[in-house]
């Protein structure tokens, strides 16, 4: 776990802790903590930034009748919790954050393996929202993915495997953002497949000659 | 003459801060307290003072906010969910790891965004924002005790802050900003809100610059 090297901005965090970001980009970073230890910490000690500044608000009277009213609906609550996941879909992993396979088990449509080249298969996950594509990728050992430029930003974390670009190597947890006008060509680690969460916010551009012939693939689709 | 004058004043004020940090350590644990006996036994009466004391602070952080799609007539439905997921959730709540107040603002921030995304959500998502959060493992003695240094360290700093790294906090925390908002907002490039945080995160001692990082945590 304390191999993570590849970190969130600082001023994402801070966004995080106070509820700033969009679903999509919080989904990223969310996963990010699970394999972050000192992110986690971070984040404690942002959480208290915002508890501090709640509790020294002005406070404002509340109706009389709300705490009664708070009351009667505790008493009304059901007993037990049993809004547990039942299904499990093959693409699901112990080892994922925890809200990883709940999206992958309660997605609308059971997520599934499209092939988008001989090395990159992607899965698409349902997150009721319509500004970024989150889906899962898997580069598979030793894979080429297409050398491309991103058209909208993209937050991507390591969920098993490593791969490599020509910045850096990225493990599991390591998270990262890539900017409109980066260009890149992931390849996958020869030891083993790589398995990767993103939300992409963008169409992003094949720089490749043949590129072209897998926009029609790499179209946004929310979802 | 004028060193013992200095050493007066010196002794006069040095027990007057550790009166105030005294009694506002008893405040925080009180809260810690009431709520750790709403977990165990169910408790209304110590419920009841937690509702006294949170509710009007939950309606003024909720009237805060100026998210896009957010409006006043919502305060009280945020008041009421948050107090339902306290008494809910109260056995979640660890007083080791984190004081009562940091607890009910991370359940109050989550309520929000809840809310907010119920409102915009065209689609169906299979997560609650609690699902989103982890529980910070500093769990050794000695960690408790920074813990609690680190919460009396951002208390006092952040009473300390200038003004300009004041108000984006606020703007960040209370009012539902992004980075990128509140440099719209106050006219000022994204790079200079982000050092103004920066800064003001480093006085509290909250990020740690990446070269120490290994070496404190």
């Amino acid at each position: 776990m304390s191999t993570v090297n590849h970190h969130p901005e600082s001023s994402m965090l801070v966004d995080f802790s106070a509820g700033n970001i969009a679903t999509a980009p919080s989904i990223c970073v969310s996963a990010h903590l699970h394999f972050c230890s000192q992110c986690r910490n971070e984040l404690l000690r942002l959480d208290q930034v915002g508890s501090n500044l709640m509790s020294e608000v002005e406070p404002t009277e509340v109706g009389e009748h709300l705490f009664d009213s708070v009351m009667s609906q505790i008493d009304q609550l059901p007993k037990s919790d049993t809004a547990e996941v039942s299904s499990t879909c093959n693409m699901a992993d112990s080892r994922y954050p925890l809200l990883v396979n709940k999206l992958i088990n309660g997605s609308e449509s059971v997520p599934k393996w499209r092939r988008l080249s001989r090395w990159l298969d992607v899965a698409q996950v349902t997150t009721g929202q319509n500004e970024y594509e989150v889906a899962l990728h898997k580069i598979c050992a030793g894979g080429k993915t297409p050398r491309h430029n991103h058209g909208g930003q993209e937050f991507t974390v390591v969920l098993k495997g490593s791969f490599s670009d020509e910045q850096a190597v990225y493990k599991e947890g390591d998270f990262l953002s890539c900017q409109p006008g980066d260009v890149h060509q992931p390849l996958g680690a020869q030891n083993g497949e790589c398995i990767c969460l993103s939300a992409l916010a963008a169409p992003i551009k094949l720089s490749s000659p043949f590129g072209f012939l897998m926009q029609p693939w790499l179209r946004i689709n929310p979802m | 003459m004028l060193g013992f004058t200095i050493k007066l004043v010196d002794q006069n004020e040095e027990p007057s801060t550790k009166t105030v940090l005294l009694s506002t350590e008893k405040r925080s644990d009180q809260w810690s307290m009431l709520l750790v006996s709403v977990a165990e036994t169910r408790d209304r009466r110590a419920f009841s003072q937690l509702f006294s004391h949170f509710a009007p602070l939950l309606k003024s952080f909720a009237q805060a906010s100026r998210h896009e799609g957010w409006f006043p007539g919502l305060s009280e439905d945020l008041v009421q969910e948050v107090m339902i997921k306290v008494w809910q959730k109260s056995a979640s709540y660890n007083p080791e790891k984190a004081s009562a107040t940091t607890w009910i603002y991370t359940v109050a921030r989550n309520c929000r965004i809840d809310m907010l995304r119920r409102k915009s959500n065209t689609q169906h998502l299979p997560l609650e924002n609690e699902d989103f959060w982890h529980e910070a493992d500093e769990d050794t003695p000695v960690s408790l005790m920074r813990q609690k240094r680190s919460e009396d360290k951002v208390q006092s700093c952040l009473a300390r802050l200038p003004k300009e790294q004041d108000e984006i906090l606020r703007k960040v925390y209370l009012e539902g900003k992004s980075h990128a908002e509140a440099s719209n907002e106050l006219g000022l490039p994204l790079g200079t809100v982000k050092s103004r945080v920066r800064l003001a995160l480093q006085k509290m001692q909250i990020l740690v610059a990446p070269e120490f990082r290994d070496e404190v945590l």
